[in-house]
């Protein structure tokens, strides 16, 4: 495994533990689904630089392009749920269960 | 909602679907995926009500994250190997990790948690296009990655997945929920077999697809989200609550209907490649299953509730929703076994 390689993919796992372990506040949550998807960003973008396949030196940006659209969609829901659950903490969003 | 967004939004879902089904590589694969997920959320949360909204947060999170770990994972097979094409052997580690998160999307059993709490807080017509058009795209790649995934995943998955949707289904009374629980179950049937043979798969899948439909619009023409609900709906049609206990018979899996003819047909491959224990723990947990459809169909049939009937004759009047789809559906789900020859030829 090359530094390259570890460092993304070691950014990615973080980015996926603290999504996963890290259950206070919603807005935590997509900051670590950015955060992943930078990874992501890192990973593609490096693999074209080494490679010099230049067919795909376009999907790092419609990657950024996808998690941009992520991330808004997710804001809008944070401001969604904070107008009917209150506070954006996520152990607010219990109603359905049971 | 206007009429303009929801076609966009419906197209959009199509879209979605189609591009996953026609890409051969990751990226537009996991593009196809997204695509999808961003197009439901605006139907899922069409409604401004907290159990919408949390729903559609539910959802999104998983999604976006199970969507993240595929592309993650083919990434890291682009790297190893310098493929990105779906059919390519990828590394066993990549396939361990995009097979669990499809499984993630579509709801099998150790990732299951979201189905119930997100099928529950959306309306039955959203329900119905998150439990049979969104499973779509996810097993066009579960189909392709099946091959390179270790075999014990598999069965370990769907093992977990009929018995945790046996049992989870027990004590609920909530029709969404219980419809939820059927889903994981079938999926467990599905996934059981996509190494083995991935036309049972198929056919499994689109039987399923059939049935769930038929369920969720029948709940839909009654109105019902509880078990309480169906008890009266011998009053609004008799003959859609007859046809109803047979769609839910169906999807348990009784031998003259529809419903058996996956199940029938998996237990005889995984018998035959000599998965004996296999074989006889996913029958018996089809029995779980089979429980509370059957109290379902009790609930609807053999029980009469202590309610207030303010008039018993609604059915005298005409019904003003369009029920072409509805009557398809039923008869697909009822009268189909006969058909098993000619499935067998055409798909496999």
């Amino acid at each position: 495994m090359t530094p390259v390689q570890f460092s993304f993919t070691t950014a990615f796992i973080l980015g996926l533990m603290g999504l996963t372990f890290h259950r206070t506040h919603l807005l935590s949550a997509l900051l670590c689904l950015e955060g992943m998807m930078l990874a992501l960003f890192v990973a593609l973008s490096l693999w074209t630089l080494q490679t010099e396949v230049t067919n795909f030196s376009a999907a790092p940006m419609l990657l950024l392009a996808f998690s941009a659209c992520e991330a808004s969609v997710g804001l809008a829901l944070l401001v969604a749920t904070n107008r009917t659950h209150g506070p954006n903490q996520l152990q607010a969003l219990n109603i359905l269960q049971c | 909602m206007s009429p303009l967004v929801l076609v966009v939004l419906l197209s959009s879902l199509g879209l979605g679907t189609a591009m996953t089904f026609a890409s051969s590589h990751w990226l537009l694969a996991w593009m196809g995926l997204e695509i999808n997920t961003l197009a439901i959320l605006p139907l899922m949360a069409q409604q401004n009500h907290p159990r919408a909204m949390e729903a559609t947060t539910k959802y999104f999170l998983i999604q976006a994250t199970a969507a993240a770990m595929i592309l993650f994972a083919s990434t890291t097979n682009a790297w190893a190997s310098g493929q990105w094409d779906i059919t390519y052997p990828s590394h066993p580690v990549t396939a361990t990790i995009t097979m669990a998160a499809l499984a993630m999307k579509i709801g099998l059993a150790p990732t299951h948690f979201w189905l119930p709490e997100v099928l529950q807080g959306v309306s039955l017509t959203t329900g119905l296009i998150l439990s049979t058009w969104q499973k779509l795209a996810p097993f066009a790649l579960i189909l392709q990655v099946a091959n390179y995934t270790p075999p014990y995943m598999l069965t370990a998955l769907a093992l977990c997945s009929t018995l945790v949707g046996g049992w989870g289904g027990l004590n609920q009374t909530q029709l969404r929920k219980i419809l939820a629980y059927s889903s994981i179950a079938h999926l467990g049937w599905m996934i059981l077999v996509a190494q083995m043979a991935p036309q049972l798969t198929l056919i499994a899948l689109i039987t399923y697809i059939v049935m769930t439909t038929a369920a969720f619009l029948t709940l839909n023409n009654m109105d019902a989200t509880k078990t309480a609900t169906l008890a009266s709906s011998w009053t609004k049609s008799p003959t859609l609550t007859a046809m109803a206990c047979l769609v839910l018979l169906s999807l348990g899996g009784l031998p003259p209907l529809t419903g058996f003819l996956p199940k029938w047909l998996i237990l005889q491959e995984v018998t035959n490649q000599g998965f004996i224990p296999t074989a006889t723990v996913m029958a018996l947990s089809a029995l779980l299953s089979l429980y509370f459809y059957l109290r379902l169909t009790y609930a609807m049939s053999l029980t009469l509730f202590p309610h207030t009937f303010n008039s018993v004759t609604p059915w005298r009047m005409t019904a003003k929703r369009p029920t072409l789809l509805l009557s398809t559906t039923i008869i697909m789900t009822t009268c189909l076994l006969p058909l098993t020859p000619s499935a067998l030829t055409l798909l496999i």
